[in-house]
């Protein structure tokens, strides 16, 4: 599962998801993480068995890791849900007969099929103030737009694979709420606390959060307005009416 | 009754199972004046209709025996276990559906607490939809516990409120506050409740034992919150579409005429998940915890946030707060 | 209680006999009777939804009409009050009457209790000792047991005094006076528990109001009496029972007295909800003005304010309050109008707007009306036949068959009711 990342070139900017091979077990050393570090998260007897007693689908299922940087109230430490092949799963919710996404952003398959290195291999790329015409058309840069970023703000050039933070540190693209909360430390905050972002399945014992870019396309944050389910009916609908 | 007798003529010995199982003098009293109540009722067990099935036979003694029982939340833990099975049994036989309905109790040390953010609702009412699937909620009726009302910026007031909007959101220049039952810790509804049929339980969770509701609707009238529900005809769901993972005081099939109400998914919660709201919700606006646990999400946003509560002037004490980022 | 059999036979033969309109009184009654308990089986197969009752006005019709008729059944302490109690002479005739009537009233607000529950067949469950009373928690509980109780009482003060008549023996008074007291006391009661039952809401400002109770015991004793009026009337004009034109007049000043107190908190109400309109206020805007184009009971609340405000005003009039031939008209008028704005207007607006500020209006539906036609129509056929049974062992007529010596001579009335019967006729035969 390991593979190597020296060398990946990555033009434009990439879109957040993790497709696979794209970030599992990292360990920081100095805001950058060597390859081939796999974290494995300590869970006491208690939490284990709460899990196991779970239905299936539910939280156990979910591959996470431990989140790095942030604790939660009372220095509880906090896993974040890893999106990456096979953990779909524990992302969907079953209620009553129906199986709810719980995601708002799709993850774009071309990136699963596609990763970064198909393309962004071998070489290291020179990030262009402006996105080049035909290259990742799909993004649209409005966060970057607004806030006066470039490519090479979040992405760094010499792998596609990692988030740059600042003094010039690096991040795996899976632990993108370290970049996020180097300016939305408010929302970083909340996140850890539990009063932002969301918390999957349970409220006692392992606690997995999904990760800002779960949610939030970072080059297009806002949440995309839809048509939702439908209205409750005010009036009572009446049956049987003899 | 077990199924090995399927195949038998309805026999008169079998009666004698009523008869000889020891019954305290409530239950004898119960079936004396119930018996009365329900005349044709009564009849229909003493006496073996001609022609009758075994399988509707055993429908009837156990529809019997459910009729005559006391309230849940007097009931011992063996009498709980009856009832259930009793009720298991009766979904297989009458509606063809394999169900497990818990009696998970409360856990100690642990009251539930809600919390709502008005400013990350975005009125997709992915809660709704969850909620109709997980608690067995009437299609027919289309009963639903949850409201997002859609308010103006500026102003929390549901006289200008419209829970029916059905456009694209977030539309422009609007918040969405969604409302169910709150949990009160100081509940009007339980009570008025003339037969004790409503109660709050110690995690918080005002449930009701929907086969000792009479259904008088006081408790309707008593809610400042419109959180309950009356079931105006026999409930429908499709047997494709039950949720089986039940719970006596949560999601199990409801009957015609009783009132029910969100319980914080029960049958859930008391598992240690979260409410399905709270697991469909897309923008994460909704926090639940345990509001003993200081280190709950519940708790954070407490103390972290401005947080209100809608009509404290009632002294009702809700555990649902609303906050903004 | 070697008279009981005969008691039995001559209140049967009593209540089964009489002249063709009579007959066709009862008649008429029973059809309607019927019809309502068809309706009554379509709402048991079907459910409550067959009404017009919604999650939003959860009570409807049927409540309505429950916390008028408890006004009505608590009026009868209007006459048991003077008349057993101060001592005055005048009512002492229609004391039995008015039992009927609270009788009758009762009989309909526990049928209307019924057929407003989603599940009857669970009623056991209030028994005490079988089920569970959540008394003194519930004020529902509260208003089972004096609602029962004061039933009860009414049932049990005239038998014991219609038996004793037809016994020929002297009611004790020491056997049913304190009974007396405890009625009158306990008339109060069921007019206030049902009051409270609804003021005691906070989570509907539309009642939850220090003044309802008194509201309810004013329009009570407007209502009340208006009726005994009317039925004393009848009574006076078709049978020889003797009603005096002194109870007749002191009723009409009673009426007349407690239909001014409640117009005061009538206008008490509209100042308090219009002069500073609160939130709070918005229930008594839908009724009075209407909310949103939804404005249902608009028309009803004001044709009933009218009459109200009319009536009151006919009945300040001496000439017109002397006069029978409006009086019964201004009294059936009276009637009418609190029924409108007790019923109707009191209970439908308390869920309009609901708590989360939807407005959903509220129509009764066909089966609704037939239910509550033929509890009215059953709730009039126990106050004949209580009527029909009272009044000929009243009058001296109906006798124990183990009686020698005529009533006239062994019978020692209680001083309310002694001495008058000179006037005895038979029965006028129409």
């Amino acid at each position: 599962m390991r593979r190597s990342r020296s060398g990946m070139m990555f033009a434009g900017l990439a879109a957040m998801s993790l497709a696979a091979g794209c970030g599992e077990g990292h360990q920081e050393t100095n805001g950058y993480l060597p390859p081939g570090v796999e974290v494995v998260v300590e869970l006491d007897s208690a939490t284990v068995a709460r899990d196991a007693a779970l239905e299936p689908g539910a939280l156990a299922t979910v591959v996470a890791d431990t989140v790095v940087g942030f604790t939660g109230p009372g220095e509880r430490p906090f896993e974040v849900a890893r999106r990456s092949a096979g953990s779909e799963a524990g992302h969907s919710r079953r209620f009553g007969t129906i199986t709810l996404q719980l995601v708002l952003r799709d993850q774009s398959p071309a990136l699963t099929q596609y990763p970064c290195t198909s393309c962004h291999a071998g070489a290291r790329v020179t990030m262009a103030a402006q996105r080049e015409p035909d290259v990742h058309n799909d993004i649209q840069p409005v966060h970057p737009d607004t806030s006066g970023g470039v490519c090479a703000t979040c992405h760094a050039p010499e792998d596609a694979s990692l988030l740059v933070l600042l003094e010039d540190r690096r991040a795996p693209l899976d632990q993108s709420y370290r970049l996020c909360a180097q300016c939305h430390f408010r929302q970083a905050d909340a996140w850890a606390g539990g009063g932002h972002g969301k918390r999957l399945d349970g409220w006692q014992g392992r606690r997995v959060v999904m990760a800002c870019t779960d949610c939030h396309d970072p080059h297009h944050p806002a949440v995309e307005p839809r048509i939702p389910f439908r209205a409750p009916v005010i009036e009572r609908i009446r049956s049987d009416d003899p | 009754m077990s199924e090995n007798q399927a195949g038998d003529l309805p026999e008169r010995g079998n009666d004698g199972d009523l008869l000889q199982k020891p019954v305290d003098r409530r239950h004898a009293l119960g079936m004396l004046v119930a018996g009365a109540v329900a005349g044709a009722q009564a009849l229909g067990a003493c006496v073996p209709l001609n022609g009758e099935t075994p399988e509707q036979r055993e429908v009837r003694v156990l529809a019997w025996r459910e009729y005559i029982k006391g309230n849940y939340r007097f009931m011992t833990e063996a009498e709980r276990a009856e009832t259930i099975t009793r009720l298991e049994e009766l979904a297989r036989l009458k509606r063809h559906e394999d169900v497990t309905i818990q009696s998970t109790g409360a856990q100690p040390g642990v009251v539930f607490g809600y919390a709502f953010n008005i400013s990350k609702c975005q009125g997709f009412r992915n809660c709704i939809e969850a909620c109709i699937n997980e608690n067995n909620l009437d299609r027919r009726a289309d009963t639903q516990y949850i409201r997002i009302f859609e308010m103006s910026e500026g102003e929390v007031n549901f006289d200008l409120g419209d829970a029916t909007f059905q456009h694209e959101v977030p539309a422009e220049g609007h918040f969405y506050l969604g409302t169910q039952c709150f949990q009160c810790a100081n509940p009007p509804c339980t009570s008025v409740c003339p037969v004790g049929a409503t109660w709050q339980e110690p995690d918080g969770i005002v449930v009701i034992d929907y086969d000792w509701c009479i259904g008088c609707r006081y408790c309707m009238a008593a809610c400042p919150y419109w959180a309950r529900r009356f079931n105006w005809s026999a409930p429908d769901v499709p047997a494709s579409e039950i949720n089986p993972n039940q719970h006596y005081l949560g999601n199990r099939a409801r009957k015609n005429g009783v009132v029910e109400k969100c319980t914080f998914c029960i049958h859930r919660t008391r598992q240690g998940q979260l409410p399905s709201c709270v697991e469909a919700c897309p923008t994460g606006a909704r926090v639940f915890g345990n509001l003993l646990d200081p280190d709950s999400e519940i708790r954070w946003v407490l103390e972290n946030k401005q947080v209100f509560r809608l009509k404290e002037d009632l002294k009702t004490e809700p555990r649902f707060w609303y906050f903004t980022d | 209680m070697r008279h009981l059999g005969p008691f039995a036979r001559t209140a049967l033969r009593s209540a089964t006999t009489g002249g063709g309109h009579y007959h066709l009184w009862m008649g008429a009654l029973t059809v309607l009777m019927l019809t309502g308990a068809y309706c009554y089986s379509l709402q048991l197969r079907h459910g409550l939804g067959v009404t017009g009752m919604s999650d939003h006005v959860s009570w409807g019709l049927y409540i309505s009409n429950f916390t008028f008729l408890v006004g009505l059944a608590a009026a009868a302490m209007m006459l048991v009050l003077p008349a057993y109690i101060l001592e005055q002479v005048d009512f002492g005739r229609a004391v039995l009457l008015a039992e009927g009537v609270a009788v009758a009233a009762l009989v309909m607000c526990l049928a209307f209790v019924v057929v407003d529950i989603g599940n009857p067949l669970g009623g056991w469950h209030l028994m005490p000792g079988l089920g569970y009373l959540n008394w003194p928690r519930s004020l529902l509980a509260w208003d089972v047991l004096v609602l029962n109780g004061y039933l009860a009482l009414n049932l049990a003060i005239p038998f014991y005094l219609l038996y004793n008549r037809f016994a020929g023996h002297p009611p004790a008074k020491s056997k049913y006076l304190p009974w007396m007291y405890i009625s009158v006391m306990w008339a109060v009661s069921i007019h206030l528990v049902t009051a409270f039952l609804l003021a005691g809401l906070p989570a509907r400002p539309f009642w939850n109001s220090a003044l309802l109770g008194p509201r309810f015991l004013a329009s009570a004793f407007t209502a009340g009496p208006a009726f005994m009026i009317l039925l004393l009337w009848f009574v006076k004009r078709n049978t020889p029972y003797p009603i005096s034109e002194g109870a007749l007049s002191k009723l009409a000043l009673i009426t007349t007295v407690a239909a001014q107190i409640n117009l005061v908190m009538l206008l008490s109400e509209l100042f308090y909800e219009f002069y500073w309109p609160t939130h709070h206020g918005i229930h008594a805007v839908y009724l009075y003005f209407g909310l949103d184009g939804h404005h249902a009971l608009v028309p009803f609340i004001w044709t009933a304010v009218s009459l109200n405000v009319l009536a009151t005003a006919a009945l300040m009039t001496h000439s017109v309050r002397r006069n029978y031939r409006w009086l019964m008209p201004t009294c059936a008028v009276l009637f009418f109008a609190i029924w409108v704005e007790k019923g109707l207007g009191l209970v439908i607006p308390g869920f309009i707007p609901s708590p989360l500020g939807e407005i959903v209006e509220y129509t009764p539906t066909l089966v609704e009306l037939g239910v509550t036609i033929g509890i009215w129509a059953m709730g009039l056929f126990v106050l004949t036949v209580l009527v029909r049974v009272a009044l000929p062992i009243e009058l001296g007529e109906a006798r124990s068959p183990y009686l020698e010596a005529p009533p006239a001579e062994r019978a020692v009335r209680p001083r309310a009711t002694r001495a008058r019967h000179e006037d005895v006729r038979p029965f006028r035969t129409r």
